[in-house]
């Protein structure tokens, strides 16, 4: 597997692929035309060059050799998982052909499969990060950032992306599987450029301004079902971190609970409390911290149990003796 | 000049590409006319009344229709053929038991227009039972016997004048041919590896462990391996042939030869095993390596499935967000 950093701006499948930075733009451009005053911020010299930017960037660049030669050669594909799937379901109800549905049906209703069901997962596996806590601590390397620049998208943890990954393959895998059993090859994708059109359609309304810090919202009625780059905004501050997991729809966020509106909110300050940001300050910090916190919580709750363990025998003896 | 390239470039690129109208017409069509030809060689002879002629044409019949089965795609071209090929063959399509019914027509005074006028009874399996169990020289068995066969001729001379008029769906998108050429590869080869192998040797998921012999397509006639036979050599046709450009020149253009290449593999593997089989080989080893192999043809296929799929065989963007 070759290392191309430029890949990442060639590559469609990528957050940061030069038509959607350039779509971003765009939209940036519009917004502050719109919005004079926001302009001294989003072209600041102190916002491009702050230290947590200066660090998404080296990290970008660790991450481009680390997933190349250790995340990607560990994942199982999606491909393996529709196989997998498409056998088991093979073995189980014998050879089955839907022939009732045009190719051009087919194509549509796979299209739309895929992209929901790969943005549900995400959204559960987001929400999985903020909940469950060890995963939250390696997720909080994320949170980590103090201002927000698009490479801000690639300042995860190993581990969340291998997570991520993994999540990819078996929602993509699944949904393949299922549609080849029934459809056999006559299952396609409407794309553009080999992205699956929907996901195409909405990286380019300015996926790249999430991380940022251009506080576009786009009205109440749309937040309901499309995230808007000021709601993961508002996701990434110290007082709202609980809320807005979508990818790109925020439907999951309103059917279960979590969704914050952007005209609700003001006072958006990024990033973690001030004693755990000290634990992010470097490369280093970055990728171990979360193992060092996860190893203390143990120990803390081994000490915990060895105490309360120690205290009921004491009481034990008292109440023999 | 430019113009001039591009026209160049387009004309040899669609050439490359298309499974083209040399593979439709030396491979579908002529077994579609071979299989004509046969019927009317049998007609001769069942009006002759040659028993031992009619068995053997009735073996040339079996093994040309199964080719036209193999790359049976015309009911992708044009649904009202979806149903043609069940009019002529009822393995697995049909839980009736037929013999009894046929024994009660042969016994009856009835016309053969109104007593015969199920589908059932005009199929090649009623004409196996009639040719190989019943005394042809019989005037009313030659006569059922003559009726299935100009029954199975004019269904075949369907299908011909079908293709003929339907071709253009199949020339004028690449895509689609090779999609449903795909999909009837795939079809036809579980259907070899589950019900014309497995549920003989006793290997498939609903007759585990219970081999028998009389599970055999064509058990009462001893065309069964001839069947398997013919349908493995028509996938070489499909896939492996130096003559034209065929599936696998065009799944090597697009990058997957690994693939094409294991599936060649594992069709070879089946050629050999079957070749080297009798009838009463199903319910032994060779029965066995026979299953075996269709079966590592089978997910070969998938997999070349699955590549078409691009996205399906990435592991894409392991992000978080």
């Amino acid at each position: 597997m070759e290392i191309n950093p430029f890949e990442y701006l060639m590559n469609p499948h990528k957050r940061i692929y030069w038509i959607f930075l350039l779509s971003s733009l765009v939209v940036a451009f519009v917004f502050l035309k719109c919005h004079p005053k926001q302009k001294r911020i989003i072209l600041s010299k102190k916002l491009w060059l702050h230290p947590s930017n200066l660090l998404d960037y080296g990290y970008f660049i660790f991450f481009i050799f680390f997933k190349v030669m250790v995340i990607l050669p560990i994942l199982m594909s999606a491909k393996e998982v529709a196989l997998f799937v498409n056998i088991t379901l093979l073995d189980q109800y014998g050879f089955v052909r839907i022939e009732s549905f045009s190719y051009i049906q087919i194509m549509a209703l796979f299209t739309l499969s895929v992209f929901i069901l790969s943005d549900f997962t995400r959204y559960w596996l987001h929400r999985l990060l903020h909940f469950v806590p060890w995963l939250w601590e390696f997720h909080k390397v994320h949170h980590s950032a103090k201002v927000l620049n698009p490479l801000t998208f690639y300042r995860v943890h190993p581990v969340e992306s291998l997570l991520f990954g993994l999540r990819y393959s078996l929602s993509i895998g699944l949904v393949a599987g299922v549609f080849i059993f029934l459809f056999g090859s006559l299952v396609g994708i409407y794309d553009i450029l080999g992205v699956n059109l929907f996901a195409f359609m909405f990286s380019l309304l300015g996926s790249n301004l999430r991380h940022s810090h251009i506080k576009l919202g786009f009205g109440n009625i749309v937040e309901r079902f499309l995230i808007s780059p000021l709601q993961h905004q508002i996701h990434h501050s110290k007082n709202h971190v609980n809320t807005n997991f979508g990818g790109f729809l925020s439907t999951w966020d309103y059917l279960f609970g979590t969704l914050t509106l952007s005209k609700n909110t003001t006072n958006i300050k990024f990033g973690l409390e001030k004693m755990q940001m000290k634990n992010f300050q470097n490369l280093y910090g970055l990728l171990f911290s979360p193992f060092i916190a996860i190893y203390n919580q143990i120990k803390d709750k081994n000490f915990m149990l060895y105490f309360v363990t120690m205290c009921k025998l004491q009481r034990l003896k008292r109440e023999q003796q | 000049m430019r113009y001039l390239m591009a026209i160049v470039f387009l004309v040899v690129s669609i050439g490359v590409n298309a499974v083209g109208e040399k593979f439709f017409n030396q491979v579908i069509i002529a077994n579609v006319v071979s299989a004509i030809t046969n019927t009317e060689l049998l007609i001769d002879s069942i009006n002759q009344a040659n028993s031992t002629s009619a068995k053997m044409q009735f073996g040339n019949l079996v093994s040309s229709w199964k080719k036209v089965e193999t790359t049976y795609l015309l009911g992708d071209l044009n649904e009202d053929y979806l149903d043609t090929p069940r009019y002529i063959d009822i393995f697995h399509n049909n839980n009736e038991d037929i013999k009894s019914q046929l024994d009660l027509i042969i016994n009856s005074d009835d016309a053969l227009s109104s007593a015969m006028y199920k589908h059932s009874h005009k199929t090649i399996n009623a004409l196996e039972y009639i040719l190989f169990t019943k005394n042809l020289p019989h005037q009313r068995v030659k006569n059922m016997a003559l009726m299935i066969t100009k029954s199975i001729k004019s269904y075949l001379s369907e299908i011909l004048n079908g293709y003929k008029a339907h071709q253009s769906k199949f020339f004028e998108s690449e895509q689609y041919a090779s999609a449903i050429l795909l999909n009837t590869l795939v079809g036809g080869t579980y259907k070899l590896k589950e019900w014309r192998v497995g549920d003989v040797a006793g290997l498939s998921k609903k007759f585990k462990n219970r081999p028998n012999n009389h599970r055999a397509e064509y058990a009462i006639s001893g065309n069964s391996m001839n069947a398997i036979k013919a349908i493995l050599a028509t996938q070489a046709q499909v896939i492996n042939s130096p003559d034209y450009q065929d599936f696998g020149d065009i799944a090597r253009q697009f990058k997957a030869s690994k693939e094409i290449n294991q599936a060649i593999s594992a069709l070879n593997d089946s050629i050999v095993n079957a070749s080297s089989m009798s009838e009463f080989d199903f319910i032994n080893n060779k029965g066995k390596r026979l299953y075996q192999s269709t079966n590592r043809l089978m997910k070969s296929y998938y997999i070349s499935l699955m590549d078409r799929l691009g996205f399906v065989s990435k592991v894409l963007d392991a992000d978080g967000d």
